[in-house]
């Protein structure tokens, strides 16, 4: 072997050492989530550019054969993914940050997740965690202003009650039927109540036709998506989040008790405003120094409303192993109302459970369980609050003896003694037989014409406390599913579950809330409803991205449900008076039973495809065809579909995005239907049994037979536009809707000669709707300390009522209070339940009432009118509108600021353009039975003297009922401070909020309403026939403030 | 693997169930399945009741026997429009009331086979439209059974001889054939529709044809067990339901609630609603005292109190009385006074028949102290409202009589004789329902 040889060996052993040191070796490290520190299993570790890859284990920890120089990348859903360049290290160890980028967003859509950049319809996304930060007692009054083009309304204001949700235009013409409530793809037959905020993951509205249509039948008022928290593998940790609050009625008092009357009387007397000619001025004198000196006088208002409050606590738990996965979570909340009786208590319990059972099967099994406890205003709120603030509650001694005393003084003048005045009832017959502790009763204090007393009825006390109402609900949900994965990319699925809703209604009268006493007026009542319902649904579910550029998904499915009604009810009357109550005190034929068996059924097939093309151009299209047992015979299946597209201009080419990064626009239509309010058997006519004198009778059947009962059809289209800049720190969404509704479902009115009922219920006619909603989301403020963001959305609404088959125009209906209230017109062209009335020009002035100081906080209760067609004469020719009941546009703002630990955010909601028709004034401003002077109007023509105008009582359809309902809200504002981690670790506690909120800090409502709630709105009174008669208060709960102290503890 | 696929063959197999879209209740019968039609006129009966107070009311106090006292309650007491403020307290219930009843008559008599029980649907039938006719004037006419129809043009009123000539009358004719007098007074029976036929034609003003019935239910009196109670007192009270002067009544009873939700007659009249706080009308008063009337007055009026004592007390148990012999009686003489005394001759014979109800009262006869037909009828109008007070007929008397503003004592606009129809039908009906002139 020569030099050369030698050499060549040499350097090829050199190289082969080399080439040995470059040889794959074995590196080891642990993969950990850099916001809590713990391990993250699961995570994609994969040498880039080879199909060497492994997962993280169950502790985080991997290893995975390596060389020098190699680029392992990991890689996890929710983290942003971290690529490292081996340098021969043996362990390595990473820490993962969480990816907050909105574009890989994941949003929960019908029967699946789409990724938000692939996303064609108009959906709305909450944050579970910020529906949980708003400590309200029910998930979609936390929801109030976070989206756009979703009002929630407070209808009623009691605690426990359910708001009014309306998603678009839509349901405002489908009754009072809310959007469908679907949680974990599971829609639930018990209201949105069953859910415990802080159960929520997320949250999702989808809003538009196309994207609702997957849910066909049941998704025309829109559908809210909830996915609830699901366990995750590692070690359980924990979450205990508790709070208190107290609450007051955000509104002062709105009427003058008897002292604040008299002086208001005196300092209007002075200056000469009234006119007491016509009153004898020692009864004047008697009569206000009565309201001065009444000892005790308290003011309903005082007597009624008290200093509310609440208290929550939640615990949940979330882990797992690495096969199963599981989130447990009980709740407890318990509200005192700001009104004296009102409360409500829920209990929450939930556990979900996911499964692996092996690589291709996926089990999950989900339990909620809800109990609730309500205690409800047992009598009108309105009736409580016209009695008149003159005496006090329950007698004293120093009462008793002016009582008597101010009937002396009665009689001296010459009226009638206050024992005329008894008519009856279960109290003393005489003022002098009265003892303290006695309830006070209004005769006691004489009537209008000889005393301070007010009506014949019994005090407010005397009914309240002589009423009871409650509402006790069970709820339970069991889901189960099972998934399949058939090969890569495909599945089935297929979810079965029940709920079970028991709902418990009891309500009581005695006979001592009837001033007189009678029987027939007491009530024992009590309603037993079992309402259960079965769902079957199964999906064949695929995806694929085939070569890098065709995203494509499918789903084709088919779905069952039944619901079952069972319940008794019973209606008492004639209770005695005893101390015990019980159903068996009463007489057999006191009671009347009535039983409720019903069935509803409803099929369902539906399919849909989406596919993304480079992420540029987006398709969707889905078809359901659904038939329901509620429609007439002729008329029970119906097909919906819907289509959408959308172009993310922004990932084109020649697309520059220095400036706008994110360009998408979008189209969507689709049709939807609803059943609305339709009863399980209204196409039947069926016999209506009770009693009568002579025994069983048959009277006559509330429907007629109507087999061409059919479902109410919403086409929606929608367009969209979706901007970004300076990378996604701002962002700017409009849509821009039109729905076109057919066959509406409405109860029409008509004669009662017909059929003995004056509506029926018929597919009436087409309505067209339109919105804009705009929503501006901005991060203005990101360093490393203070960071802000807020979001803004505003929604437009716009009805049109475009066709009534063979009418103009549905018959107009008068609704209200006792013949109070305006009367509803819906005719072609026209808004849906426009109010038309008389126009005022003026109150009639004080001065021309004969006794001004008659009954505290009166006014004239007439108003000059308009005659608007000049014939002399004021009738319903003269009607004009009024007003209506839904809002131009509505807006929400939220704000969230962070300064290193400490963190404050605010949610504003306001809404404008909406007008109430408030008949309370009708009540507390009534003189009853005083008069006007004569000299007002001589010659009693209808046409007052003084100014030559018309004048009529402001009872009589005037628009002097109608307020503005628009209010600006700060609905929450709250301040946390996070401790830092080092102190609180050694607690073994991972993380410590401590916050103090306040509801309705301010609430500004309109110039013109006087009562407590601008959002309320009868719906409860006979003759309400859904939003064609929607737009008439009558005593709505107040709009509550409160303030809150909590805390949020993770360990 | 097998067990997989079978298991998950059989999960698709329960979530495809069927489930049948044809839903029937199983504890409520169609409509269409009845064949016995009792359970409905038991039915009809019980829409009877919403009639009753309303009519009560306007019988009283629009006339010269009740006041109220509250605003707006006393628009009863003035002769405007004011009255609409009332319409949906009295006059929409008992509009209400009067067409399910006679919705559902018409489901018996074009349906059922018994003929007792058509004739007690066609007795109900013809009052149900007589209460109407008297208080609206002309009225819709349906005779079908119940059934949804959009069609306006069939609900125009009728005028007020059609209705009579074309239903009422030959219901109530139909009835007379087709029933006895074997049932309770609580359900029609033939005297009673030989009764009701005499009322209403004399609210025609066809004596004529009105002495005939009214003669006949005196004669048939006795033997259907219709006798005049020996004391007044014995009349009224709940005690008292269905005694033997009655002769129809519409059942009351506690335990069942009604079309009209408010404080039933009884109530009113003892001044037990706030808004007819005195009740009485001190005119009603004075004529006691004119007749020399103690008993009667004793037991109908409380002076003091200003108001009516006449059924006792709130009642809801009690009976309304539709018609009863006395009022027969009285009407009897009214008719023959119409018929056969244009000259005077027959006065003392035909005062004479209301002797009975004289001693009764302890009055003396009032035979011979009218001689003249004109001074007869006026008498008899007198004695009329005495013996009838506060049973709802005091109003339809004057208006039938042509003495409203007589009695009254003002000039009444005739628009006034009738009350308003109610608005919700005027409007359902777009206006083909029109309303009363001068409302």
């Amino acid at each position: 072997m020569n030099v050369k040889t030698k050499l060549t060996l040499i350097v090829l052993s050199l190289f082969s050492i080399v080439a040995f040191a470059q040889d794959n070796y074995l590196i080891k490290g642990k993969v950990v989530s850099q916001v809590d520190n713990l391990p993250i299993p699961g995570v994609n570790v994969i040498v880039v550019g080879t199909t060497n890859g492994v997962s993280t284990d169950f502790d985080g920890n991997y290893q995975i054969q390596v060389k020098q120089d190699d680029v392992l990348q990991f890689s996890y859903v929710g983290f942003k993914t971290q690529t490292i360049t081996i340098t021969n290290q043996q362990t390595l160890n990473v820490s993962l940050s969480e990816d907050t980028s909105q574009l890989d967003e994941v949003v929960v859509i019908g029967y699946g997740t789409q990724k938000k950049s692939h996303l064609t319809g108009a959906i709305a996304k909450v944050k579970g965690e910020d529906v949980a930060a708003i400590q309200s007692t029910r998930v979609d009054e936390a929801l109030a202003g976070k989206l756009p083009g979703v009002l929630v309304q407070n209808q009623s204001g009691e605690p426990g009650a359910a708001p009014k949700i309306q998603v678009r235009a839509a349901s405002s013409i489908s009754g009072d039927a809310g959007p469908l409530i679907v949680v974990d793809g599971y829609p639930i037959s018990g209201s949105i109540a069953t859910v415990n905020p802080n159960d929520i993951e997320s949250l999702e509205v989808l809003k538009d036709a196309a994207s609702a249509a997957i849910y066909g039948s049941r998704g025309a008022n829109g559908v809210i998506l909830i996915t609830t928290k699901k366990g995750k593998s590692g070690t359980p940790t924990f979450s205990y989040d508790a709070f208190a609050s107290f609450s007051n009625k955000y509104r002062k008092n709105i009427l003058k008790s008897g002292p604040e009357w008299a002086a208001f009387s005196r300092q209007e007397i002075a200056a000469g405003n009234w006119d007491l000619s016509q009153i004898d001025p020692a009864f004047v004198e008697y009569r206000l120094s009565a309201y001065e000196n009444s000892p005790g006088a308290i003011s309903p208002e005082d007597w009624l409303f008290r200093t509310g409050s609440q208290i929550s606590h939640n615990i949940s738990a979330k882990g797992g192993s690495e096969n199963v996965n599981y989130f447990a979570s009980l709740g407890y909340q318990n509200t005192e109302g700001v009104a004296i009786t009102q409360g409500f208590e829920r209990v929450n319990a939930r556990l979900n459970l996911d499964i692996k059972l092996n690589e291709k099967l996926s089990a999950g099994l989900s339990f909620n369980g809800f109990t609730s406890d309500r205690d409800i205003l047992a009598h009108d709120m309105r009736d409580l609050l016209r009695a008149y603030g003159v005496h006090p509650v329950i007698h004293t001694a120093e009462s008793i003896a002016f009582v008597q005393d101010l009937n002396n003084q009665a009689i001296a003048l010459g009226l009638a003694p206050f024992d005329d005045g008894y008519r009856g009832g279960v109290g003393p017959s005489s003022i002098f037989d009265l003892v303290p502790g006695d309830r006070v009763d209004d005769w006691q204090y004489g009537r209008a014409n000889n005393g301070i007393g007010g009506s014949g009825d019994a005090g407010p006390a005397q009914k309240l406390d002589n009423a009871d109402l409650w509402e006790k609900t069970f709820y339970g949900n069991v889901v189960t599913y099972l998934q399949y994965q058939i090969i890569d990319g495909l599945n089935i699925r297929t979810t079965f579950g029940g709920d079970f809703n028991d709902t418990q209604r009891y309500y009581w009268q005695g006979l001592a809330a009837d001033s007189r006493a009678r029987t027939n007026q007491t009530d024992l009542d009590q309603t037993d409803l079992k309402r259960t319902s079965m769902l079957g649904e199964t999906t064949l579910n695929y995806t694929k991205v085939l070569a890098d550029k065709h995203d494509i998904s499918a789903i084709v499915g088919y779905e069952f449900q039944n619901t079952y009604f069972k319940g008794t009810s019973l209606t008492g009357t004639n209770v005695p008076y005893t101390d015990v109550v019980n159903f068996n005190l009463l007489d057999p034929a006191d009671v009347v039973t009535n039983e409720r068996d019903e069935t509803r059924t409803r099929n369902s097939i539906f399919g849909r495809v989406q596919y993304a093309y480079d992420n540029r151009y987006l398709l969707s299209a889905s078809v359901r065809r659904d038939g329901d047992s509620r429609f007439g015979s002729n008329e029970r299946y119906a097909t919906f579909p819907a289509f959408s597209l959308g172009w993310n201009v922004h990932n084109e080419e020649f697309w520059n995005d220095n400036v706008v990064n994110l360009l998408k626009l979008r189209v969507s239509t689709g049709s939807l239907g609803t059943a609305s309010f339709l009863g399980s058997y209204d196409s039947l006519s069926l016999l209506n049994a009770g009693p009568t004198v002579d025994g069983l009778g048959f009277l006559l059947p509330v429907n007629a037979n109507n087999p061409n009962l059919t479902w109410q059809t919403n086409t929606e289209t929608n367009f969209g536009v979706d901007l970004g800049f300076l990378n996604n720190r701002l962002r700017l969404s409009v849509d821009y809707y039109t729905s076109d509704i057919k066959d509406m479902l409405i109860r029409k009115t008509q004669s009662v000669v017909n059929t003995g009922y004056n509506s029926i219920i018929v597919n009436g006619g087409d309505m067209t709707s339109s919105g804009l909603e705009i929503e501006l989301s901005a991060n203005p403020i990101q360093t490393e300390d203070f960071n802000w963001n807020f979001n803004f959305n505003l929604s437009t609404v716009n009805t049109e009522i475009t066709d009534l088959v063979d009418v103009d125009e549905l018959p107009q209906v008068q609704y209200g209070q006792s013949g109070r209230g305006p009367i509803f017109r819906n005719y072609v062209g026209g808004e849906i339940g426009e109010m038309w009335g008389l126009e005022t020009i003026g109150e009639v002035e004080m001065r021309y009432l004969e006794d001004p100081t008659r009954n505290p906080n009166n006014t004239s209760g007439e108003s000059y009118v308009v005659d608007q067609n000049g014939d002399g004469v004021i009738n319903s020719d003269d009607y004009v509108k009024i007003g209506q009941a839904t809002p131009d546009f509505y807006w929400g703002l939220n704000s969230n600021m962070s300064y290193k630990n400490f963190d404050l955010s605010m949610q504003w909601q306001g809404s404008h353009g909406a007008e109430v028709y408030n008949i309370d004034p009708l009540y507390y401003e009534s003189q009853w039975s005083g008069r006007l002077v004569d000299s007002f109007d001589a010659n009693n023509d209808g046409i007052a003297d003084n100014n030559g105008e018309f004048y009529i009582g402001n009872r009589r359809q005037t628009d002097s009922g109608i307020q503005d309902a628009s209010y600006i809200a700060l609905r929450n504002i709250t301040l946390g401070y996070t401790f830092k981690p080092e102190w609180i670790n050694k607690m073994g506690v991972t993380n410590l909020r401590l916050y103090a909120a306040a509801t309705n800090l301010l609430y500004i409502m309109g110039n013109d309403y006087t009562s407590y709630n601008p959002e309320g709105i009868e719906t409860t009174n006979t003759g309400y026939a859904g939003p064609t008669t929607y737009g008439v208060q009558v005593g709505a709960s107040p709009i509550v403030r409160s303030f809150t102290f909590g805390l949020n503890v993770n360990f | 693997m097998k067990k997989i696929y079978l298991f998950i063959t059989t999960l698709l197999l329960v979530t495809a169930c069927n489930n049948d879209l044809e839903q029937f209740p199983p504890n409520i019968a169609s409509a269409d399945s009845l064949t016995d039609f009792a359970g409905v006129l038991n039915a009809a009966y019980f829409y009877q009741l919403g009639t009753v107070t309303p009519m009560a009311v306007m019988g009283d106090f629009r006339a010269d026997n009740a006041l109220m006292f509250e605003e707006p309650y006393p628009s009863f007491d003035r002769y405007n429009s004011d009255l609409l403020d009332m319409e949906d307290q009295f006059f929409e219930p008992f509009y209400i009331a009067a067409y399910r009843s006679i919705l559902s008559t018409n489901t018996i008599i074009a349906n059922s086979t018994s003929t007792t029980d058509v004739g007690e649907a066609k007795f109900l039938r013809a009052l149900s439209y007589f209460k109407l006719v008297k208080v609206f004037g002309p009225v819709p006419v349906n005779l079908n059974p119940p059934v949804v129809n959009e069609d306006t043009a069939q609900l125009v009123r009728q005028p007020v001889a059609d209705v009579y000539n074309n239903v009422i009358i030959p219901d109530l004719q139909d009835a007379i054939a087709a029933l006895d007098n074997s049932g309770s007074k609580g359900r029609a029976s033939q005297i009673a529709a030989h009764a009701l036929l005499g009322k209403v034609y004399m609210q025609m003003g066809d004596f004529g044809s009105a002495e005939i019935h009214l003669a006949s239910v005196m004669s048939d009196a006795a033997a259907a067990g219709v006798t005049l109670q020996a004391n007044f007192a014995d009349i009224f009270g709940s005690g008292n339901d269905l005694n033997s002067e009655i002769i129809y009544a519409t059942q009351m009873s506690a335990s069942i609630t009604d079309e009209y939700g408010f404080t039933e007659f009884t109530g009113w009249f003892i001044g037990n609603d706030s808004k007819a706080f005195d009740p009485l009308d001190t005119d009603l008063s004075d004529a006691y005292d004119a007749a020399g009337d103690v008993v009667r007055k004793d037991l109908t009026v409380d002076v003091p109190n200003l108001r009516s004592i006449k059924y006792l007390s709130e009642d809801p148990d009690h009976d309304f009385i539709e018609i009863r012999l006395a009022d027969i009686i009285l009407l009897l003489a009214e008719a023959r006074n119409e018929n056969t005394n244009a000259s005077g001759a027959q006065s003392a014979t035909i005062l004479g028949l209301l002797d009975d109800i004289r001693t009764r009262a302890g009055l003396p006869s009032l035979s011979g102290t009218a001689t003249t037909q004109a001074t007869v009828r006026q008498a008899i109008a007198d004695e009329r409202r005495l013996e009838l007070a506060f049973e709802g007929h005091r109003w339809f008397d004057l208006v039938r009589t042509g003495t409203v503003d007589a009695e009254m004592g003002q000039t009444i606009n005739a628009n006034y004789y009738l009350f308003p129809v109610p608005i919700s039908e005027i409007l359902a009906s777009d206006g083909v329902i029109t309303q009363n002139v001068g409302y």
